[in-house]
């Protein structure tokens, strides 16, 4: 489980770096702290496992450095660029060509086939047919899906749905995927299998995964765990 | 972007997406009908009109402009080989004719009535006799002297048929009384009232002997359409001036105010009903479509997290709105079209105001009747979709994907 990829040549590489990161909310008249300092660096291969209770910071952390949520104070740095010094359409870029996500409830398009909510992406980056095609092809073939690729997520159970998400999270060939409480709506079998394709799919495609859960059979496939607690990084264990 | 992802992302709620088309199909629907059906008062008061008065006629500025001593503005026999060569180089002529028109009692027992003569040409003549239908006796001949044609209306008030004899009393060209009998030749009908009681046509040059004058006040022009007006008042006028001839080119619709006063009252009313239709589409669909996109918050901040730009997102919203508009705009012209039809294959008849004839109620159906609908099916929908579409698109992500 913890072995170490043999096609990663940039491992070691910094991507993710967070500076004295923090998130301030205010709920009603009051300073909510969900991020207090957090230092944070992940490395090209990096496979972490952010665990913690509910309320620890931890969503709020995966949102910070997705690009999805800006900073009280200090910063996010994605290969060595201040997510703060860009505009909206500057991190939509970044969002597109470089991280993929995985949600807690699949969030796929409904009225889109498996092969569409994959390819939804590249429609984006406005790639031609052919290699949209191609692609799709190729990871829905990856996850184990090629053959459900006409169907709607409605006729596909929860396993198969988080699969065609962690697709889509990796068609575009993004530097670091996020993934927020991937398993909780799957059973624990389905979740083992979710959890060795991403990280089967972190082996052979070199990318930075860092998994935010509360489920402590995920950190079983970590390279790498990190706690939060109070919106404090409380301890990074290699594992 | 995909065209046909924001089509599936409407048709995903088929009944509120079949609710939406369904008004703004009413509305063009009800739109194109009303318009059609003014379109066709429109056009047969047009013929009407054209037929009355010739698509152009050619005088002198004091006739149209009712500034003569007397009888100055008669054109005089000299002036008309001229104009005739004017006239025949025109391709789009289909005919000329020259008359008098003059006023005068028309006296029979102790009823009188004050009348417009017209005096005609009658083999020239392609006005009064194509439109106006004989309904009793017989048209105006060649050879014809002391002989008229009166309107129906006319003939019923003073009790006349053909071969009747009145008295018709004028004033000559010299300010002279002047008193004659005439024969009833026949009797004519026409669409309005008005005509039929005030018009009576006779022979050109008995009405010259009348007035004692060889001149005529116009000279009526029909042309190949009535589309061809403009342009042939344009090139006529252009021609006349160039040879020096003082005289004026006025078009059919500036001789019958009338035909203005009615075209602008139906622009009005049209008018009225596109701001009701517009009014009533925008601020229905303005619903709808805020909340079918509310609904999707946590949708768009999903692909708003995956990359799309807000300005993306605000086009695939548009291009959704756009969609409906397509579909609801198309299906309002088809059931429109479909209305109209079944109206005009009833063929209810109806007698509009100042008319003696029934005239069939019909709707037009053309290209040009179908646009204005569809166009405001189409503005009225998309404009709708802007506000809440900026609202949608400039939703934080972070805040949309928390929406459940």
């Amino acid at each position: 489980m913890n072995s170490e990829s043999q096609f990663c040549h940039e491992q070691g590489l910094s991507f993710l770096q967070t500076k004295d990161l923090s998130k301030v909310y205010q709920v009603g008249g009051f300073d909510v702290h969900a991020l207090r300092s957090v230092n944070f660096i992940a490395k090209q291969g990096d496979f972490t496992v952010i665990n913690g209770p509910s309320g620890s910071g931890k969503t709020t952390f995966l949102n910070m450095i997705s690009a999805i949520d800006r900073p009280s104070t200090g910063e996010v740095l994605i290969e060595g660029v201040s997510t703060s010094s860009l505009n909206e359409k500057q991190l939509a870029k970044l969002r597109r060509d470089r991280i993929g996500l995985i949600f807690q409830t699949f969030n796929l398009i409904p009225v889109l086939t498996a092969a569409e909510n994959t390819e939804y992406p590249l429609l984006l980056q406005r790639l031609s047919k052919s290699e949209r095609t191609e692609r799709v092809a190729s990871i829905l073939e990856e996850v184990g899906l090629g053959e459900l690729a006409k169907r709607r997520p409605n006729e596909l159970s929860g396993g198969q749905r988080q699969r065609i998400a962690i697709a889509r999270a990796l068609i575009t060939q993004p530097k670091m995927v996020l993934a927020d409480e991937p398993t909780a709506n799957l059973d624990s079998e389905t979740g083992g299998q979710v959890m060795n394709l991403m990280r089967r799919l972190n082996e052979e495609h070199c990318v930075v995964f860092i998994v935010v859960t509360h489920d402590p059979a995920v950190t079983e496939y970590a390279k790498r765990q990190v706690r939060i607690h109070d919106g404090s990084l409380q301890e990074a264990v290699a594992v | 972007m995909s065209f046909w992802i924001p089509l599936r992302s409407l048709l995903r709620n088929r009944r509120r997406t079949l609710l939406s088309v369904a008004i703004i199909a009413l509305g063009t629907a009800i739109s194109l009908f009303v318009f059609g059906f003014l379109e066709d008062s429109r056009l047969q008061i047009q013929a009407s009109t054209v037929a009355e008065y010739g698509n152009l006629q050619i005088g002198s500025p004091d006739l149209w402009n009712d500034t003569a001593d007397g009888y100055d503005y008669l054109i005089q026999p000299t002036q008309l080989a001229e104009i005739d060569t004017l006239l025949n180089a025109h391709e789009r002529i289909l005919g000329t004719t020259s008359q008098l028109q003059f006023p005068g009692l028309l006296a029979s027992g102790n009823e009188t009535q004050v009348v417009r003569v017209t005096a005609l040409v009658p083999e020239n003549e392609t006005l009064a006799v194509r439109e106006a239908s004989i309904v009793e006796g017989r048209p105006l001949q060649t050879g014809d002297v002391a002989e008229i044609l009166i309107g129906r209306s006319l003939a019923e008030r003073l009790g006349l048929t053909t071969g009747s004899v009145v008295t018709l009393t004028l004033t000559t060209v010299n300010g002279a009384f002047n008193a004659t009998p005439l024969r009833v030749a026949g009797i004519y009908k026409f669409s309005s009232e008005q005509v039929e009681l005030r018009s009576i046509y006779m022979p050109q040059p008995f009405a010259q002997l009348l007035l004692q004058t060889q001149g005529i006040d116009r000279i009526v022009v029909s042309l190949d359409s009535i589309a061809s007006t403009e342009t042939a008042a344009t090139a006529l006028q252009s021609g006349l001036d160039a040879a020096g001839i003082p005289l004026e080119v006025r078009t059919w619709y500036e001789l019958s105010p009338i035909y203005e006063q009615l075209a602008g009252y139906f622009d009005i009313l049209f008018g009225f009903l596109t701001l009701a239709v517009f009014i009533l589409v925008f601020f229905i669909i303005l619903q709808v479509l805020t909340l079918a996109f509310l609904e999707r918050t946590r949708e768009i901040g999903t692909i708003r997290a995956l990359g799309t730009t807000r300005g993306q997102v605000f086009s695939q919203l548009l291009i959704e709105s756009a969609w409906l508009a397509v579909i609801g705009g198309a299906a309002g012209v088809l059931v429109g079209i479909l209305m109209g039809v079944g109206f005009n294959a009833i063929g209810l008849e109806w007698r509009p105001p100042g008319t003696v004839e029934e005239s069939v109620l019909s709707v037009q159906l053309g290209l040009m009747i179908v646009t204005p609908p569809f166009l405001v099916a189409l503005i009225s929908t998309f404009l709708s979709a802007i506000f809440p579409a900026i609202q949608t698109s400039r939703l934080r992500v972070v805040d949309a994907l928390r929406v459940n």
